[in-house]
């Protein structure tokens, strides 16, 4: 890390670095939070700035960005993106309402199911993507309100979500920024996200699954459905099934094989792009995979670019040292209260504001904890506690997560608007009550 | 062959006009979509039957799950009863930016390049500032194979 003097001498005009990188950090947040700008364009001057400032050299500056989650990211959106193409997410969705016999109520859990699950090895967007559409179809033609459907949805995609490694970016921050595998979310944060998921259904069953009901000839429609249409192509459901069971293996044998996981993921991207281009020829190979890469969500991927170099100008400048000894000031030093309070704020802050970001400026801090706590070893509480508030917090608002706003759009677009207000009533108390229930497991498990 | 040749005169859609004035005269001309003007007579925008049937009819979440619509889908007959009140509505609310366009004495050649560059089916034709008609890909196809003429 630079001395700070060493950094007041290389800021224009020799300002003071805190200073310049607290101001530049804090514009670079509002301007996200506000929406005005695009989140790629606003990180990437934020960090272009921290940079032309003097905040940071351009060698410190690449330093601060974490490929093995850009790698993680975008090979896992290149294997979705041919993988979507299949149907197969759409055909399991008309399979399982088919298995309950197109009961409302137990449609409603099987597609909260199927996405909780989609959702903890898939990224969440491309999950509600897919199945959100076919929910609306399927709510019409039941003849009844999607609404209790969206929500469940919402729900469940980020609550399986927080169950693995590759299920919410900011588990993959996390796991990357740390040194954790797949192996150790799967034991760590798995265990407790079924009780929340069922405590989410439970509630969701009080209040609207008891009236939900279906004519018979509604349900009749449902079961006439054929989801074998919804395979487009099967040869690239076998070669996508086989690439993700390959990757997923890999993630979880990734410690023995000493391999990280963003290796395993653009492999698993660059071997699938292989397989489903073979019979391809050069031109249409170029074709095929230029229109996979424009289904890589570039502006995430350069919207984590910028945020990195943004946080590390604020690490380098002795911000984020300050926000710690605050932090560690205020819980007096003790482990359980600074877990608890991570909890809670995280999830608070992800309800409210983009959870990346925030995420993104609370590793550094978390990890400058260690003298405090005897060691990095015992930071373990914070890491889990910051990956449960993180995720579960995106439930609180329609704003919480990216993909709670996909599944609001389909809707506002199919004629039945999700208000903020009516979806954040109930919304955020049922968030509080799973951080309620994480709080208990972190308190039992690592307290 | 210049693209005056091949040209097909349409009416051009204004504030007021309803969908159902454009889905006749689309028809009847056999183009995918009609300029828009202003009450001076210039080109301000585009209606295409594309999007006004997407915008008008179609929710997103029934292009998604195209593939596994049934027969028997409900949705069908509402969609159905969606497009009666849909062809009384204006075209006003379904307005694009204006289309590419080229003027009477470029070459067909000229015409068919740029609808390939720009991934489309027509051009408008547009003489200083006046909108003179439409040349489709198919109207070019429909000419080309009843001369056989080459395309210069």
């Amino acid at each position: 890390m630079h001395g700070e003097s060493e950094l007041a001498a290389q800021v224009i005009f020799g300002w003071d670095p805190l200073w310049v990188s607290s101001i530049l950090f804090v514009a670079t947040y509002v301007l996200i939070i506000s929406e005005k700008v695009n989140r790629a364009i606003v990180a990437g001057m934020g960090a272009g700035l921290m940079v032309v400032l003097g905040v940071l050299n351009q060698e410190t500056a690449i330093s601060g960005i974490d490929f093995n989650t850009l790698g993680l990211l975008t090979g896992m959106m290149v294997i979705v993106a041919i993988t979507r193409g299949s149907g197969i997410f759409q055909y399991v969705a008309v399979w399982s309402a088919k298995k309950v016999n197109a009961s409302p109520w137990g449609i409603l859990f099987m597609l909260s199911l199927v996405t909780a699950l989609f959702s903890a090895l898939l990224d969440n967007v491309t999950t509600v993507l897919l199945i959100a559409p076919v929910t609306l179809l399927i709510s019409h033609e039941l003849k009844i309100d999607p609404y209790p459907f969206l929500f469940a949805e919402i729900f469940a995609s980020n609550i399986g979500g927080t169950a693995t490694l590759i299920g919410d970016p900011p588990n993959i921050m996390i796991g990357s920024a740390v040194g954790l595998s797949f192996n150790q979310f799967i034991i760590n944060l798995a265990p407790i996200i079924p009780l929340i998921f069922a405590v989410t259904l439970g509630i969701i069953y009080l209040v609207w699954g008891r009236s939900m009901h279906a004519a018979a000839d509604a349900r009749e429609r449902i079961m006439r459905f054929k989801e074998k249409d919804a395979i487009t192509d099967v040869r690239l459901l076998k070669q996508s099934m086989f690439v993700l069971t390959l990757v997923i293996s890999g993630f979880v044998l990734a410690h023995p094989l000493r391999l990280e996981p963003a290796t395993i993921a653009m492999f698993g991207a660059a071997l699938l792009l292989l397989l489903s281009n073979f019979k391809n020829d050069a031109e249409e190979q170029s074709e095929e995979v230029n229109k996979t890469f424009a289904g890589v969500e570039w502006i995430t991927i350069f919207f984590f670019i910028g945020l990195f170099i943004a946080v590390k100008g604020i690490e380098e400048a002795g911000v984020l040292r300050i926000l710690a000894d605050i932090v560690i000031n205020f819980t007096d030093g003790d482990l359980t209260v600074t877990a608890l309070t991570i909890l809670w704020v995280s999830a608070i802050a992800s309800a409210v504001v983009d959870n990346i970001p925030f995420v993104a400026t609370m590793i550094p801090v978390i990890k400058s904890m260690a003298p405090t706590f005897g060691g990095a070893e015992y930071l373990m509480p914070l890491w889990w506690s910051l990956a449960l508030g993180a995720c579960l917090g995106g439930n609180g608002s329609l704003v919480g997560a990216s993909a709670n706003l996909i599944v609001a759009g389909f809707a506002e677009r199919a004629g039945h608007r999700i208000r903020f207000l009516t979806f954040m009533l109930m919304a955020f108390p049922m968030m509080l009550l799973s951080i309620g229930i994480a709080s208990f497991y972190v308190y039992f498990r690592y307290l | 062959m210049n693209v005056e040749q091949v040209l097909i005169s349409t009416r051009v859609a204004k504030a007021g006009m309803t969908v159902r004035e454009l889905f006749d005269e689309c028809d009847r001309a056999n183009t995918p979509g009609l300029p828009f003007c202003d009450v001076s007579g210039r080109i301000i925008g585009r209606v295409t039957l594309k999007n006004v049937l997407k915008h008008g009819c179609l929710p997103d979440y029934v292009v998604e799950t195209a593939h596994i619509l049934g027969e028997q889908f409900s949705n069908l007959q509402d969609i159905q009863a969606e497009v009666e009140l849909l062809l009384n509505n204006t075209v006003d609310q379904y307005k694009q930016e204006p289309h590419l366009s080229i003027t009477p004495t470029s070459s067909a050649v000229k015409a068919l390049a740029m609808m390939e560059r720009e991934d489309t089916s027509y051009i408008f034709v547009v003489d200083e500032g006046r909108y003179k008609g439409t040349v489709t890909i198919h109207h070019l196809a429909s000419m080309l194979a009843r001369c056989g003429d080459p395309l210069t």
